[in-house]
């Protein structure tokens, strides 16, 4: 399937390496700004095609190889989309699609002040009063939070004993009176995505924006997991091979021959290979809709790690040419990896818990 | 001893306390007042010797300095270092070596090129002209380069500084040398030098590593998950504990002098490897300039990419094949 898509990727190669040209990547992390014409542009080429998801995968992976701040910023405008498609009625779907054209910006808001990982500790509720929700609480880091036009929000309906249950997800129109969001400057790498802390300040919402049924919210965020987790992997591998194409062209350029350091670009290599392997893998069976938890966080834990072991082997292989800003965006940016839709620690449990269930 | 060296610590401590605030260091840069006031406290010039205005401190209590500043800012550490353990060993002995009064009291500032290795400079009847690239305190009044020879230019220079992800309380960027030029030895004494800094160096990485996993054993004894605290999830706390360990290992191995080289070769390898978990701990909090640790993992990393490449591996190499070997 990725094999029949070469010109494809060969089109998106030559869109970020036309656009994300050095000067215009460093522009956009030095500004921390959001890069709007981009996506414009990206938009007008048909650069992310949402209709197939093998070509957004492609798209993110040749988009963050050349520079992963504007890559996941053009990739992003669409995050949270899945739940909506999936379980939204037909209002919502009609909102995603002028997500899809561009019109709007999506985002989506689990994370709060007090946690990422533990998602049904989370505090923000929406609590039904006659055929309204009035939300309250706040979200943290949540990416796109400023420049959003809809929200897709996970919080609480109701007590329960098992947390799991009484999560509820919602879309949210950030210009509904009481919500606030605040943009979170100085983050370490992806300095073009924008990233915001939102307070929602008894914000009334219909049943209309309720997505899906009551009480199902935390299992329909575990199922977009099962999707974002592989946008990440791809995230990911694009950065790994924008450090391996760092560490080649100066091995190549200086002429570089001895043994310890061709024996770290095949590790840098072999490592990117397995990446791919895993990830289009765990692609697969989402593509059937048989999605494989473990198979999904056994890549994108181990692709976001091959990234920020890529970046710094990139940042040592070409010591004092690694004082240069293009090699270390590319490790800077390279952390958010391992954070972002679940940090290594909690894939690795959910790795277990599938296997231990296998058994 | 070992009680002078306490005072001293804890005297350093509490001046970084007080005066260095790092987030302000990385915006505004190391100002010519904290310069200055480094100075007061006999901090700046700490290795030179008091004919120079320096504090003529031993090699421990120079390295207890670095340590315990670079937990607070490897910044300033950095600067420290770049006229203690290059600039100092550079001009002495030299025609050049009085400068080191107005460097130590912070009069002037001082940089040393050891990456362009001179190659891209010419000198003409005295004078040096030239771009030097990435060089670590563009800001200098005086700057050694190592090349063929080595050699001393003098300021002012103009320069492109620009943004740097590491130390980024010195500034950083290329300077360009129209300017007078003294030739110091015929020599480059680069590598020796280089050398004899694996001791001061190991104590900036300890201080780092140090600062970074305080960070994270502080963040993972309040921050809960799951209705626990991080650190009663044992991945997390074992591997904190580890680090703990080896911190220590460095630290005795550093003060007791058992070998620069292992000191030197255990500090580089570790430094990234824990400045990397702290930021992990933070879980997103990490990945922002407001907790303070992820400026450990940029300065680690490009500590490591600078000062620990191939040539000191060779080093490394060459030393445990040199020793006696008792058994074949
Ligand atoms: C730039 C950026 C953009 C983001 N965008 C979004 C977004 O759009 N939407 C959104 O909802 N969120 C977003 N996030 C949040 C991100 O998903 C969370 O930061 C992440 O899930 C971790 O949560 P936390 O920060 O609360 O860390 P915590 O949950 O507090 O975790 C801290 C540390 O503890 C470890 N830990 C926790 N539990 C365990 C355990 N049981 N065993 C072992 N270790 C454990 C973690 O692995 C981590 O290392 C973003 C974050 C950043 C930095």
């Amino acid at each position: 399937m990725f094999e029949e898509l070469e010109d494809y990727r060969q089109k998106i190669r030559e869109f970020a390496l036309k656009e994300f040209t050095e000067d215009v990547a460093a522009e956009y992390d030095r500004k921390e700004s959001y890069p709007d014409d981009l996506r414009r542009k990206s938009l007008s080429l048909g650069i992310v095609d949402m209709q197939n998801p093998a070509k957004v995968l492609i798209a993110i992976e040749e988009l963050c190889r050349v520079d992963a701040g504007l890559g996941i910023a053009l990739t992003t405008p669409y995050f949270g989309s899945e739940v909506i498609m999936l379980f939204g009625n037909d209002r919502q779907k009609e909102i995603l699609n002028d997500v899809y054209s561009g019109k709007y910006i999506l985002g989506l808001g689990v994370t709060e002040p007090s946690g990422g990982s533990d998602v049904a500790a989370l505090k923000t509720t929406a609590k039904k009063q006659g055929n309204k929700y009035i939300l309250n609480g706040s979200k943290m880091f949540i990416t796109n939070g400023a420049i959003a036009d809809y929200l897709v929000i996970l919080a609480r309906t109701s007590e329960d004993s098992n947390p799991h249950h009484g999560l509820s997800t919602f879309l949210l129109n950030t210009k509904s009176k009481g919500f606030s969001a605040t943009k979170l400057e100085d983050k370490l790498g992806v300095r073009a995505t924008n990233t915001a802390e939102l307070q929602f300040n008894n914000i009334e919402l219909s049943e209309d924006d309720l997505i899906g049924e009551e009480g199902k919210g935390f299992y329909y965020i575990m199922m977009f997991f099962n999707i974002s987790r592989i946008y990440v992997a791809a995230q990911s591998i694009g950065i790994a091979r924008g450090a391996f194409d760092k560490i080649k062209s100066y091995i190549k350029e200086n002429n570089v021959k001895d043994e310890d350091s061709m024996f770290r670009l095949s590790d840098v290599g072999t490592r990117i290979e397995a990446s791919r392997q895993m990830t289009y893998n765990a692609a697969s069976y989402l593509f059937e809709f048989k999605p494989k938890p473990e198979l999904t966080s056994m890549a994108k834990a181990y692709s976001s790690e091959t990234a920020v072991y890529a970046a710094e082997e990139a940042m040592e292989i070409l010591g004092d040419e690694s004082l240069y800003e293009s090699v270390q965006r590319i490790f800077r940016n390279a952390k958010i990896m391992e954070i972002w839709e679940g940090t290594s620690e909690i894939e690795k449990l959910v790795i277990a818990r599938y296997i231990l269930k296998g058994e | 001893m070992e009680e002078e060296n306490n005072i001293l610590r804890e005297t350093v401590a509490e001046f970084c306390e007080k005066n260095l605030d790092e987030k302000k260091i990385e915006t505004e840069g190391i100002t010519e007042k904290l310069t200055e006031l480094i100075a007061s406290q006999g901090f700046l010039g700490s290795a030179v010797p008091d004919k120079y205005s320096g504090s003529g401190l031993d090699e421990t209590s120079y390295e207890i300095i670095l340590e315990e500043i670079a937990k607070y800012s490897p910044s300033v550490a950095m600067k420290i270092f770049i006229l203690n353990s290059m600039y100092y060993p550079a001009v002495k002995g030299t025609s050049a070596e009085d400068t080191l009064n107005d460097a130590s009291t912070g009069k002037i500032s001082v940089a040393v090129d050891f990456i362009n290795k001179a190659g891209s400079i010419e000198s003409e009847s005295g004078k040096a002209k030239g771009t030097l690239k990435n060089i670590l305190g563009t800001d200098a009044d005086k700057l050694v380069v190592f090349g063929d020879s080595t050699s001393i230019v003098s300021g002012p220079f103009k320069s492109d500084s620009r943004d740097f992800m590491g130390f980024r309380g010195l500034k950083f960027g290329d300077l360009h040398l129209d300017n007078s030029v003294q030739v110091l030895d015929k020599h480059s004494r680069m590598a020796e030098i280089m050398e004899n800094s694996y001791g001061p160096a190991s104590a900036i990485g300890l201080g780092m590593i140090s600062g970074a996993l305080q960070k994270a054993i502080d963040y993972t004894n309040v921050r809960k998950a799951f209705g626990n605290k991080l650190r009663d999830f044992e991945p997390v706390s074992f591997r904190l504990a580890r680090f703990r360990a080896m911190e220590s290992i460095l630290r005795n191995s550093l003060y007791s002098r058992i070998d620069p080289y292992y000191t030197f070769n255990f500090a580089m390898e570790h430094l990234v490897e824990i400045a990397r978990y702290s930021v992990n701990t933070h879980g997103g909090y990490g990945y922002f300039k407001d907790f303070g640790v992820e400026k450990f993992y940029r300065d680690a990393i490009v500590m490591k990419s600078i000062f620990y490449g191939t040539d000191e591996l060779r080093k490394l190499t060459e030393h445990v094949y040199s020793e006696k070997i008792n058994f074949v």
